[in-house]
């Protein structure tokens, strides 16, 4: 016999409220299922593919390449005395990490519409899943990277032992974002076109292909504004020790800010998922 | 008295009509549109009208009280609010006005391998669904073989499932549904589908649950099914409650209304 799980009952089904908290209680209670759409994700993406994980590799090669060939040789980019290779993927690290997350959580809701209106399960559950599968793109990115690194002296430095707590931040930002637009993409249905578009600009208007220090100095404010640009940064500083070293003060400043992100995402989507079933 | 399983107050649900020619993107128009037409208005006067042409309630006052252990039968013509009731019950969507207390673990299937992915395998897609349905990793971990067991399918179980037959795919479907051995389970014309055998199987296994003392609740166009299963029926006209009793007699009644109604 199934020992099903303890719920406060009676459970009470009433109208959706204006504002609802998501229950993080019950989030937990579903943590299995977070682990099983994990797996799905990684399987579905790799099981047929022998040579999965070439696959994962190839977007950055060739991302690499290609600006490489255009920015690094042909216009001749100034990076700082970086090689170009390493400056773009010690950059595209972090880029290709919250544009995943973004597009992905984006999707979640309407991707899933299919169990979402057959099944209830706290609906968070998706886009958790899919922030937490696309670490297994950033590592390989980031041995990429190391490859690149290693051969041009460059070394591994200890300042990489900060790499989990800035991923957490990384994560709970781009979460955050990848839930607001989940919230938008239900009702607003040309956000689904809408997405792509914005990702290409915000990619071009954070510092990944080109240094902030070739934009003219009036100017440098609009990347300033964008919160990726000193995540680019801090990242750039673990992995090659460019710039200063941030403050902590700052880094704690990041985190909150991240956090409260999520927190708003997560109570934007939890609203909207009230609705998903009745407008889809 | 009897240990409630489900007690539903006064519940109304309404879902507001698109139409086709507004287009998909109609939120966004809208929202563009919105300074326009407040401005329009003000200009020609026109008050704000509540759009009530708009508004289609599926449900209308629905009262019902179900006790653990009951089996009831939900009927009534396309678009009588059945399956809206379901999604209600099961927390799909939300009533617009009322509410319902669920006394006990509600477990609902309203569609048979909700979650499956073709490229996983059976195995995978076990362990996929039955957390999708709320069932623990430990859980799925104990009754595994029962599962694979029902099914039938122990031969093929680590190939992807997209190489199945429909009927292995339902009767995996099926064999977790089952096994998840709810307090009440709510099914919605999921016994429809699948072969005689499979259908006695599904009838049986029903039984079987109704006698350890779940509650189930069953909507379906099949009156045998419901006349089989159902103590008890529900009979729902647009919305509204029209009969609540003994099974043969609302099916009774539901006939001689559907042969009145379409002479």
């Amino acid at each position: 016999m199934v020992n099903l799980k303890k719920n406060e009952y009676p459970i009470e089904i009433t109208p959706a409220k204006n504002i609802e908290l998501p229950n993080f209680r019950e989030l937990w209670d579903y943590r299995d299922l977070v682990v099983f759409l994990v797996k799905r994700e990684l399987k579905s993406r790799f099981q047929q593919t022998l040579i999965g994980v070439f696959w994962i590799a190839l977007q950055p090669i060739i991302q690499m390449l290609i600006f490489y060939v255009i920015l690094g040789i042909l216009i001749r980019v100034p990076t700082e005395d970086i090689p170009y290779p390493i400056f773009f993927l010690s950059g595209f690290v972090v880029w290709q990490l919250f544009s995943q997350i973004v597009n992905s959580s984006g999707f979640s809701l309407v991707a899933n519409i299919g169990v979402i209106s057959k099944t209830y399960f706290p609906r968070l559950a998706l886009p958790i899943a899919t922030t937490i599968s696309s670490l297994v793109d950033f590592v390989v990115s980031m041995v990429l990277l190391f490859i690149v690194m290693i051969p041009n002296g460059y070394s591994l430095s200890l300042r990489l032992l900060l790499l989990p707590i800035l991923l957490l931040i990384t994560m709970a930002f781009s979460s955050g974002i990848g839930l607001l637009f989940g919230a938008l993409m239900v009702t607003f249905r040309d956000m689904k076109n809408l997405l792509g578009f914005i990702l290409m600009i915000w990619m071009y208007v954070t510092p990944i292909i080109y240094p902030i220090s070739l934009v003219p100095e009036n100017y440098q404010i609009i990347l300033r504004l964008n919160p990726l640009t000193s995540l680019v940064e801090i990242y750039r500083w673990m992995f090659l020790g460019t710039g200063t070293i941030p403050p902590v003060f700052q880094l704690f400043l990041s985190a909150l800010v991240a956090i409260l992100l999520w927190l708003l995402g997560a109570i934007a989507f939890k609203n909207m998922e009230n609705k998903i079933a009745d407008v889809m | 008295m009897a240990k409630k399983a489900i007690t539903i107050e006064h519940v109304w649900k309404n879902y507001r009509l698109r139409h086709q020619f507004e287009g998909p993107s109609s939120s966004m128009k809208e929202l563009l549109n919105a300074p326009f037409n407040f401005i329009q208005e003000k200009v020609t006067k026109k008050h704000n009208q509540p759009q009530t042409n708009n508004i289609f309630w599926a449900i209308k006052d629905v009262s019902l009280e179900i006790n653990h252990g009951e089996s009831v039968g939900i009927i009534g013509r396309n678009g009588a609010g059945k399956s809206t009731l379901l999604k209600i019950l099961s927390r799909i969507t939300r009533p617009s006005k009322g509410r319902v207390l669920l006394h006990e673990k509600v477990n609902s299937l309203l569609e048979i391998g909700t979650g499956f992915n073709a490229d996983l395998s059976g195995r995978d897609n076990v362990y996929l669904n039955g957390s999708f349905l709320g069932m623990k990793k430990t859980e799925i971990d104990q009754n595994f073989d029962q599962i694979v067991d029902f099914s039938g399918i122990e031969k093929f179980i680590d190939t992807p499932v997209k190489y199945y037959s429909s009927g292995m795919y339902v009767r995996l479907a099926f064999s977790v549904a089952v096994h998840l051995i709810p307090e009440t389970l709510l099914l919605d014309e999921v016994l429809a589908v699948g072969d005689a055998e499979f259908k006695e199987k599904s009838n049986k296994k029903m039984m079987e649950l109704l006698s350890s003392g779940a509650t189930i609740i069953l909507v379906s166009h099949s009156e045998e099914a419901i006349k089989e299963i159902c103590k008890r029926t529900i009979w729902l006209e647009q919305g509204e409650l029209m009969m609540d009793g003994i099974s043969d007699e609302v099916v009774r009644e539901y006939n001689q209304f559907i042969k009145i109604g379409h002479a």
